[in-house]
């Protein structure tokens, strides 16, 4: 499809009065200070592409590269400008008259197929721990992305050695009665980066009284792919993530992942899908899709009776695409809150982007760490000893955080605290 | 020298983080918030973002010597084309420099670069109880700088006026490359009629005398409590009548500001949660100051607007505050929802004129929006005459940007025979240059000659200003 034609470029780019509100807003522009990496820069450059004023280079891409995507802008322009989706709707078209190998190496192939993915993730983490850093490099996804390479994959280091998806059933019944039938989303971030939240959704939701369902042949939201320019290859998932639901007949549709809950939401299939027979599927299949922390508080309105004695000073990281691209904030806090033993200590700036973005902190490694920074030196300044964030490439990057400033803090989804408590309290009964 | 050395040299003096060359970032500053260059953007030929004197010192020199235009920049939220390179040149961005120098609490003075974005100081001063009290809507993005340079003002103009009057000296970069120190070399104290007054005549002079690299500024205590009256007319006229009568009741309210008719609907149909009554004006005043003061002004301007308005409520809870307040602030936002396929733009935006003219003036600019068929929503400062007009058109249809072209205008020139001013705190800039003789006359030609005795060559930001 013409790009001009999609919904952001042909219904919004005019309305940008060029205020400024979204310079001050961008975490990437307050690192870097110049123009082109400010969100109205971008709104501007999609204006001469789609004009036709510049031609659609690689350097025009470069530029529009530097957003991570956080959303910031879009929640915040008084205009009610999409910028982040006028700029992945100018990467894909930038993506189209600019092949790159690499780039259709990873979002084309090796990331719309869950096995190979394993498999690359699977040597990458064994590689890593035989201590075959050069080998891990030429394997793992580092290889195919530019960057400071050396720093950048410390950021990988840690990968579990099994994924999710190869120890958690297709199936878990609840415990007592059932309320609810469940489909769980589960993401390549959760699945394989942080394995652990996996495993505490479906005790956590299993215990509170739902059915869990975990599709055979479930693919990536397509973020990845939307990030970078692969808008055709976002709808194929998206397709195929909304035929494989459509087939489980459950209430509701869970995810753990911000990104994953954000990507999933109705406006943004829209976007993925303009042109496409699939909007009231995508509608429908969108009004099921909620993040598991809401659902926790708004649905099941869990209450923990259990106590382990343990306590934790507990510090929230919101992630952008909870709060920016969904507005979720309170249910979280809510949800670590009635977690016994958690004690709530807000950090500074809660709401600013942590530089990670998925592969923005490989990508662009500097500036990624410069906005990590600061996000650590608020996070330390609570005095906590956890730092729970609801997103698993959030979690990636915040534990980087700690290792680069030498703060001992665990960095955990708010439900694997829950499940330990859960467990704990289980074993010591 | 030819192009390609000027920017060799550039690079030498400042290293290649504070240089742009290449053609495509440079054309990210080809404009500001203006309408004027959202249709003509004009790339400059180079840009620089330089963080000490020496190094704005070094590029002016460079400049002054190879007769190449600079062009001063903050953060580009002027409306009026203002830090554009118009003519062409090299733009000196100094958004980057944003130091707060120090905070003088003793004196009650403040000393920053130009860099620094407004809200990002005020939220300092807090710390100290003080504050700068000029506050553009631009708060959150403006630079200080820019403050100056424009004389920007505010919502609270009605009692705290412009920045002018805060702007105890400042440190300038000439155009021939020296560096002068305005209101006194070593001076802290607050006032000051020793010699010719230099930095009154730098404050709203737009970037075409001089690049402002450093920044005295006064601070007020910050105000304890605050207070907002809404009132509701259903005749225009009452408005600006009722300002003038609390105004003669003793009171100086901190704001004062007007929604009409257009503005109400605008603001009803982006967010109908806000519930504004539908009226043919609404009217809210700010009062700040200590509590009981606050309580007892805002009971005087209740009893005294209650007498033409429909309807009068007076608050100083913080959530109810919020609401009312909320009202004015997404009104420039908001007006672009008059038209689904519709954007606000900044044109005709900011003229001045008398108060008691608001109404009539409000009319005027109705007749003229019927007349070439364009919806104009109105809002503004009324304390001080200062009226907001969004046209919204859509941009990208010729037709109606011709049309918007005469009606922006009619809608200045409509300013000037009222006993106002095309622009009562946005400036000048390449936008309303062709007004300057009729509003100014022959003091145009003395403005030329002040110019000139600091910029021989013309190079400072060219084509502004007349
Ligand atoms: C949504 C919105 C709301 C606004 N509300 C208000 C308002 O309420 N009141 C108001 O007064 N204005 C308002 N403005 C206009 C604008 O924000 C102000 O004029 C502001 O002061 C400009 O600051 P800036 O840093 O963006 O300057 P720029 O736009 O970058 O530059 C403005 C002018 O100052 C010159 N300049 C900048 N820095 C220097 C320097 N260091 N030395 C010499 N010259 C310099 C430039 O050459 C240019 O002529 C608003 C703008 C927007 C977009
Ligand atoms: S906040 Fe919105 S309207 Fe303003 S410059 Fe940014 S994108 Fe444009
Ligand atoms: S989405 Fe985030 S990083 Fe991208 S332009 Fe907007 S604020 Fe900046």
């Amino acid at each position: 499809m013409d790009f001009r034609e999609l919904p952001p470029v042909k219904e919004q780019l005019m309305k940008c009065v060029r205020c400024g509100k979204c310079r001050e807003l961008c975490p990437v522009f307050k690192e870097i200070g110049v123009e082109s990496a400010a969100p109205r820069g971008h709104v501007f450059m999609v204006q001469m592409l789609r004009d036709g004023k510049v031609e659609p280079t690689p350097e025009v891409y470069d530029r529009l590269g530097q957003c991570l995507m956080c959303e910031t802008c879009s929640a915040n322009c008084p205009s009610g400008i999409d910028v982040h989706e006028l700029n992945a709707a100018a990467r894909a078209y930038l993506s189209q008259t600019n092949p790159n190998w690499g780039k259709d190496l990873l979002f084309g192939n090796f990331w719309t197929k869950p096995d190979l993915m394993k498999q690359s993730i699977k040597l990458a983490s064994l590689a890593q721990r035989l201590g075959l850093q050069k080998l891990a490099r030429n394997i793992g996804l580092t290889r195919i992305l530019p960057g400071d390479l050396k720093d950048a994959e410390k950021i990988l280091d840690h990968i579990p050695p099994r994924s999710a998806r190869s120890t958690l059933p297709a199936f878990t019944p609840a415990q007592g009665d059932t309320r609810y039938r469940v489909g769980y989303f589960l993401g390549c971030g959760t699945d394989f980066l942080s394995p652990e939240i996996a495993q505490a959704t479906v005790n956590v939701l299993s215990r509170n009284g739902c059915e869990v369902y975990i599709p055979e042949g479930l693919k990536c939201c397509g973020l990845p792919h939307i990030a970078n320019g692969k808008l055709d290859v976002a709808r194929q998932l998206t397709i195929h993530n909304i035929n494989l639901f459509q087939k489980l007949n459950v209430d509701y549709i869970i995810t753990d992942c911000g990104s994953c809950s954000a990507t999933l939401t109705e406006k943004n299939l829209r976007f993925v899908l303009q042109g496409t027979p699939y909007q009231e599927d995508a509608a429908a299949f969108a009004a099921r899709v909620m993040d598991l922390t809401v659902f926790l508080i708004d649905v099941l309105d869990i209450r923990v009776d259990v106590h382990t004695g343990q306590k934790w000073k507990v510090t929230y990281h919101d992630p952008c695409h909870l709060v920016n691209a969904q507005g979720i904030t309170a249910q979280p806090r809510e949800l670590l809150r009635r977690i016994p033993g958690v004690e709530l200590i807000e950090m500074p700036n809660a709401a600013s982007c942590c530089g990670g973005s998925g592969t923005y902190s490989v990508t662009h490694h500097q500036v990624s760490m410069q906005i990590l920074d600061k996000k650590m030196s608020n996070a330390a300044s609570t005095g906590a000893d956890v730092l729970a964030t609801c997103c698993p490439s959030c979690i990636m990057q915040l534990n980087h955080g700690c290792r680069r400033s030498n703060w001992n803090a665990e960095v955990v989804h708010p439900v694997v605290l829950l499940d330990r408590v859960y467990q704990e309290a289980l074993t010591t009964v | 020298m030819n192009h390609v050395d000027i920017k060799k040299e550039l690079i030498k003096m400042l290293g290649p983080d504070k240089v742009l060359t290449d053609e495509l970032d440079l054309m990210y500053y080809s404009y500001d918030s203006s309408f004027l260059t959202k249709l003509q953007p004009v790339t400059p030929n180079a840009v620089v973002l330089p963080t000490s004197t020496a190094e704005v010192q070094a590029v002016v020199r460079l400049a002054y010597e190879h007769g190449i235009n600079i062009i001063p920049r903050g953060a580009g939220t002027g409306e009026t084309g203002g830090c554009v390179a118009t003519e062409g040149g090299i733009v000196i961005d100094l958004s980057r420099w944003r130091e707060i120098v120090e905070i003088d609490v003793n004196n009650m003075q403040v000393v920053v670069r130009p860099g620094v974005i407004h809200a990002d100081l005020n939220d300092e001063l807090a710390k100290f109880n003080l504050f700068f009290p000029p506050d553009p809507g631009s708060s959150k993005m403006c630079t200080v700088g820019g403050m100056v340079a424009n004389n920007a003002s505010g919502l609270r103009a009605v009692k705290y006026w412009t920045t002018e009057p805060y702007v105890l000296g400042l440190e300038v970069v000439t155009p021939t490359g020296e560096v002068i120190i305005t209101g006194g070399q070593q001076a802290r104290c607050i006032k000051n009629v020793s010699g010719l007054n230099l930095t009154k005549l730098m404050v709203g002079s737009e970037g075409v005398l001089g690049i402002v690299t450093q920044i005295r500024l006064r601070c007020f205590p910050r105000p304890k409590a605050r207070g907002i009256a809404m009132a509701v007319f259903d005749h225009l006229d009452d408005a600006p009548a009722t300002v003038l009568e609390v105004y003669q009741a003793g009171v100086l309210p901190s704001g004062i500001e007007i929604l009409d008719g257009s503005a109400i609907k605008a603001v009803n149909d982006f967010k109908p949660q806000i519930n504004l009554p539908d009226a043919e004006a609404i009217l809210l005043f700010e009062v700040d100051g200590n509590p009981p003061g606050v309580e007892y002004e805002g009971q005087i301007i209740k009893e005294v607007a209650g007498r033409r308005a429909r309807q009068v409520e007076w608050s100083t809870d913080k959530q109810r505050m919020a609401e009312l307040w909320e009202g004015r602030s997404i009104t420039a936002a908001a007006a672009a929802r008059v038209r689904p396929d519709g954007s606000r733009i900044f044109a005709g935006e900011d003229i001045s004129v008398p108060i008691s003219k608001v109404a009539e003036v409000l009319r005027a600019i109705r007749a003229l929006g019927d007349k070439y068929g364009i919806k104009v929503v109105n809002y503004g400062h009324i304390g001080d005459g200062n009226v907001h007009c969004a046209p919204v058109i859509n941009p990208e249809d010729p037709h109606e940007v011709e049309l918007v072209q005469k009606l922006v205008d009619e809608i200045h020139l409509l300013a000037i025979e009222m006993n106002g001013s095309t622009t009562g705190e946005h400036g000048v800039g390449a936008a309303r240059r062709g007004y300057a003789v009729l509003e100014h006359g022959s003091a145009v030609e003395y403005m030329k000659k002040v110019k000139n005795a600091f910029d021989p060559k013309g190079i400072m930001n060219p084509g502004k200003l007349f």
